[in-house]
């Protein structure tokens, strides 16, 4: 297994159109079975990335390999890729099990297996009894099963999703997340799937590439990615992060200290800074403690003074937003997790915020 | 009384409007409004109302014989012209020929606009869709009779085909006065017309469908059968039905081009009540092409159903 060649690599992978550069260099590479998500904000080129892969376009340059050999020739239809569309396409004028049927036809299946196939497939995303249904007479949910269903049943190499879930309302997206990952693990499809949703990029990914502007940003494992962000978009992308604009003073080991306003900060840096740089420092919200003014948390590292300017409840938890002189005018978010709710900040109360050194990211300024 | 008062210093503009739809409000009180809609149709239907009496009066006419000797309709009733039509050889033959022939000019019409329309809405630059476009359009700015003296030009004994293929030493070649130069005259003449039906029921057909038929392993042409025709379906049906009901009652095409030998029942019709004076026989053979038109688009309808043309919910 060790030296079989990964499923699906992209070397050096560039698309224009015309001027415009929607792909930009994209390197990766996606070992059999497993999970990746590539997330990123609107218009950043990840359709662009998938419909390349699919065969749907052609690199302008650079190379994707699938199964080791280049498949620059090959036609989508001889691709063995599944794919779930944006607006999953399925076909109005087939039934679903029709719809499922299809590819297993095209793709010629023998015809006696056929029938089974699309019962077992129906039954994978639980719809069994559900084949002669009309497209326009299913739900959403329903319908997405569907176009599961018809990109799983001829058992393709790879699974290509593109956002299929962003036209559901949360709680049946965040229900469709775990019924995918439920299929994936039980078919054990690699599957690349795509989205700007962050949570979903978390909870259904062995791997994930954040891309901005057409440039892949990072690509580690959700844990990493979260905990490491490698740059400041991906810091500030992923996480509800304050950020805080400032100049190194000082640097001793990974630890910087950088001037912010009035105070100085004291930072994780993940590479070498120097006296006088400017820097980005980001810090997620869940890892700011929020105190009463009177209290003075003594294990904490940066500590600082402010005033609560926003309270806004979430139900599972409060969110602040504190407004600290010494920091100008730059805003702290803070998630507040405390279960029983003793402890309300109100807008206008003076608070006390901190936070541990290697939980402040800092990054050279965009 | 406060709001008077303070519209004084509205623009002149609203205070028109207002005043405007005060007088509105009087003509047509507020409770007659969810009949608006309905209101709009009156002009159609009128013109409708026309037509049908008309026809009425057409039906009429074929119900008396002519007498010959004071060549004027009879005063009694008689299906003596139905008898006419449908047992004169000449009739028989012209009916069939007409049926024939839009049955052949709407196969073929069909299918050279299928390509053409797809093309118009799939290509990828936008300079070949305009040129596609604005090639549609011209014919439309000539009438139909200029494009069929446009063909005897073309084709006519010396016309220029003609001087090519005798300029190599041949004789020339009957080319026109002839059904195939009639069929020929018929399809260029109905092309855009197909086209420009066919267009929003490609226009309809999301592109991400075609992409889904081929990653999910079909061939471009088993895409185009499987999932393009199907789903262009109220397109072809709508223009099948224009082109063979056009096609049917054309007058011009087989008169100029067909020069006599080839009359489709316009012709005959006009024959019946210019020619022949015998607007009996010319009400009847009207009548015979009503039918015949009528039942093509009742079987078609009711073999594809009116959801075809999009009166059936759609879901998104
Ligand atoms: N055929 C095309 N011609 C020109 N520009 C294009 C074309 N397709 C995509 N683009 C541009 O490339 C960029 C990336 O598009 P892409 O569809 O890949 O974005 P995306 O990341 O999928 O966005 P979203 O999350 O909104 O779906 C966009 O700025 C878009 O305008
Ligand atoms: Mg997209």
């Amino acid at each position: 297994m060790e030296n079989s060649p990964p499923l699906v690599e992209l070397i050096d992978v560039s698309k224009r159109f015309g001027r415009f550069i929607a792909v930009d260099n994209a390197n990766f590479s996606l070992a059999k079975g497993s999970v990746l998500t590539i997330l990123g904000p609107s218009g950043c080129g990840k359709t662009t990335l998938l419909r390349m892969i699919a065969g749907f376009e052609s690199p302008t340059s650079g190379e994707i390999r699938i199964n080791g050999e280049p498949v620059q020739a090959v036609p989508p239809y001889r691709r063995s890729i599944g794919m779930v569309f944006q607006n999953l396409a399925l076909f109005p004028h087939m039934t679903a099990g029709e719809n499922v049927t299809y590819p297993l036809k095209m793709r010629r299946f023998p015809p006696q297996d056929i029938p089974e196939l699309v019962e077992r497939y129906l039954g994978i995303v639980r719809l069994t009894g559900m084949k002669d249904r009309r497209i326009h007479e299913l739900s959403g949910g329903q319908q997405q099963r569907v176009a599961i269903a018809r990109a799983l049943s001829f058992n393709p190499d790879l699974l290509l999703l593109d956002e299929p879930l962003s036209a559901l309302d949360k709680k049946l997206r965040e229900e469709m997340q775990l019924e995918f990952r439920r299929i994936q693990q039980k078919i054990g499809v690699t599957t690349i799937n795509v989205t700007h949703d962050q949570r979903e990029a978390l909870v259904m990914s062995d791997e994930i590439i954040v891309m901005a502007d057409g440039a892949i940003q990072q690509s580690a494992d959700p844990v990493s990615l979260y905990r490491h962000p490698s740059n400041m978009f991906v810091a500030s992308f992923i996480g509800l992060t304050s950020l805080v604009k400032g100049t190194v003073v000082q640097t001793e080991g990974t630890t910087v200290e950088f001037n912010v306003d009035s105070t100085i900060l004291c930072g994780n840096a993940g590479s070498r800074f120097e006296v006088g740089q400017s820097v980005e420092g980001a810090i997620r919200a869940e890892q700011v403690r929020i105190h009463p003014e009177q209290t003075r948390p003594e294990e904490m590292d940066n500590v600082l003074e402010g005033v609560v300017s926003e309270q806004i409840f979430e139900g599972d938890r409060m969110v602040y937003q504190v407004q600290c002189p010494s920091l100008g005018s730059t805003p702290i978010f803070v998630f507040d997790h405390d279960p029983t709710h003793h402890v309300l900040h109100r807008k206008g109360d003076s608070v006390v915020l901190s936070w541990n050194v290697r939980d402040l990211l800092v990054y050279p300024c965009r | 009384m406060t709001s008077v008062k303070q519209s004084s210093h509205f623009p002149i503009k609203w205070r028109l409007l207002d005043a405007a739809e005060r007088v509105a409000a009087l003509v047509w009180p507020r409770q007659l409004h969810s009949y608006t809609g309905y209101l709009l149709l009156v002009p159609a239907l009128l013109l409708v109302f026309v037509l049908v009496i008309g026809l009425i009066y057409i039906g009429g006419y074929s119900l008396h014989e002519l007498d010959l000797a004071n060549y004027r309709l009879k005063e009694s009733f008689s299906l003596t012209n139905y008898y006419t039509a449908v047992t004169s050889t000449t009739y028989r033959t012209v009916v069939l020929r007409s049926l024939y022939g839009s049955f052949l000019v709407t196969v073929i019409t069909i299918f050279l606009a299928f390509p053409y329309a797809y093309l118009m809405v799939r290509a990828r630059e936008a300079m070949t869709r305009k040129f596609l476009l604005i090639s549609l359009f011209l014919p439309f700015f000539i009438g139909q009779i200029v494009r069929a003296y446009g063909w005897l030009i073309i084709l006519g004994k010396e016309g220029l085909l003609n001087n090519i293929v005798t300029f190599f030493g041949f004789s020339p070649l009957e080319l026109i006065y002839n059904y195939p130069a009639v069929i020929l005259g018929l399809i260029q003449y109905m092309l855009p017309f197909a086209v420009l039906l066919l267009a929003p029921a490609i226009t309809a057909i999301n592109r991400d469908m075609e992409l889904a038929s081929e990653s999910l392993g079909a061939h471009w042409i088993q895409t185009f059968i499987h999932i393009v025709l199907p789903m262009a379906k109220p397109g072809l049906i709508g223009s099948s039905v224009v082109v063979f009901t056009l096609t049917l009652t054309d007058f011009a095409m087989p008169e100029i081009l067909g020069g006599g030998t080839t009359d489709f029942i316009a012709n005959s019709i006009y024959d019946g009540f210019f020619q022949l004076s015998n607007s009996g026989l010319g009400a009847a053979l009207s009548m015979i092409l009503v039918t015949l038109g009528t039942a093509f688009v009742v079987v078609i309808f009711s073999i594809a159903g009116t959801g075809t043309l999009g009166f059936s919910r759609r879901s998104k």
